[in-house]
């Protein structure tokens, strides 16, 4: 009877292991008891967002003019980059009709969101932001910061949703170097340094210091074309057929505030 | 008072834990912090006499699984085999002084990081952070202002 007490949890558990990491049965349950669960990260995030309302009521009326003055020239300035990036956009269009070409370039839907809080778990590097399955967040969605990508979607509740980031070593995706096109699979570091480790890059290819490694669409999950890391460290070992390389995310998440939530236009 | 209700204490002291282990922390510190569902749960399982002790650490981790986004079962299995240790050695538990219940909180918290990170790394491959070995020592140290403050709490 005791040997039943303690097999019976222990089955059960290594059961729900076993699934979970094969077979996506368990998804439902485990969103029904997020959402259950989600106000425990209200509460969490109580104290700084009470810190931030009382800090932003005692914001100084002229820093704020300031502050106006330097966006609005931002925002002009990025409208007469968007130009050029709408010309290109229609310039690529006409040249892939002319070509007969299957590809296209896919137009995204952006949805913001405030980071509210890093790394809630020992063995995963994870963000909390403030949208939810209420804004349609969805899990699988790519996350991105100002300068490059910072991770996807993995678990929604209405209000909050958590995002793996790519430094995380559990999180894989396609990359390919931005200066000549050769492809590799990135992987996060489990180090508390956030590096991404570039696999699957043959010894003969050409990578160099300062490289920049971009999202590649080739698996269709993400989308193409967005910075995930710059070189920092290349490596030939004379028994590996692969290269070593190192990358040092193009986002510092410790300098962001808010994110960009990607949907691709046909998934709404 | 709480005796009589040991389920709504343990209720109130799972919220309580599962916050704790929420907070917002510098990374080496997050992974060197506690293992605080662990050392709430062995603190009722010690000063209750309530039924199906392995069951509750069942939920409890497959909750913490949920709330941290890990594989669903991971903390189950390790809150259940740690709670296992404690159960055995409850009566000696009870009775011990306070260091020699951290020494059984050390082992119970042992037991606690091998089976995740033997999960981890049969599923997920050799790769994580040496900082979290200190855990087990920050579980043992953390059991003495734990059972204070959960005593108050009790009366």
């Amino acid at each position: 009877m005791k040997f039943l007490k303690l097999f019976i949890p222990v089955f059960v558990s290594i059961f729900l292991i076993l699934s979970d990491y094969r077979f996506s049965y368990l998804d439902n349950l485990r969103q029904f008891t997020a959402t259950l669960i989600s106000p425990i990260y209200f509460l969490v995030n109580l104290p700084s967002q009470l810190y931030i309302w009382i800090d932003e009521q005692g914001t100084n009326k002229h820093v704020l003019l300031n502050q106006n003055k330097q966006l609005k020239s931002e925002i002009l300035e990025l409208k007469a980059q968007l130009q050029k990036y709408n010309s290109i956009l229609l310039e690529n269009n006409k040249l892939s009709n002319l070509l007969g070409a299957s590809y296209s370039l896919s137009s995204e839907n952006y949805t913001l969101a405030k980071i509210t809080s890093i790394a809630q778990s020992r063995l995963k590097k994870q963000l909390v932001i403030n949208k939810g399955s209420r804004d349609n967040v969805k899990v699988g969605q790519i996350v991105s910061g100002a300068d490059g990508l910072v991770g996807q979607v993995l678990q929604t509740t209405p209000f909050y949703s958590a995002i793996i980031m790519v430094t995380d070593p559990t999180h894989f995706i396609p990359l390919k170097s931005e200066r000549n096109g050769v492809r590799g699979i990135g992987k996060g570091r489990a180090s508390n340094v956030n590096q991404i480790d570039v696999k699957f890059i043959e010894s003969n290819s050409d990578i160099l210091l300062g490289d920049i490694f971009i999202s590649s669409a080739i698996d269709s999950k993400f989308p193409h074309g967005y910075p995930v890391g710059r070189v920092s460290h290349v490596e030939k070992h004379q028994d590996d057929s692969f290269l070593h390389i190192v990358l040092e995310p193009i986002q510092d998440i410790n300098k962001i505030e808010f994110l960009l939530i990607l949907s691709q236009e046909n998934d709404s | 008072m709480t005796a009589n209700r040991p389920y709504k204490y343990l209720l109130k002291i799972t919220f309580f834990a599962l916050i704790i282990s929420e907070l917002p922390l510098p990374d080496i510190l997050y992974l060197a912090s506690p293992f605080w569902i662990l050392l709430f749960y062995v603190y009722w399982l010690n000063f209750f006499s309530a039924r199906g002790g392995l069951f509750l650490a069942l939920i409890l981790g497959i909750l913490l699984d949920i709330l941290h986004g890990s594989l669903l079962g991971q903390n189950a299995l390790a809150l259940i085999l740690s709670s296992a240790f404690i159960i055995n050695i409850k009566q000696s538990f009870y009775v011990s002084n306070l260091s020699t219940q951290q020494v059984y909180m050390f082992i119970a918290s042992i037991i606690y990081l091998v089976v995740i990170l033997s999960v981890h790394i049969l599923i997920q491959g050799f790769d994580f952070s040496y900082i979290l070995l200190i855990t087990p020592l920050s579980t043992a140290l953390f059991w003495a202002p734990v059972q204070f403050f959960l005593s108050k709490l009790r009366h």
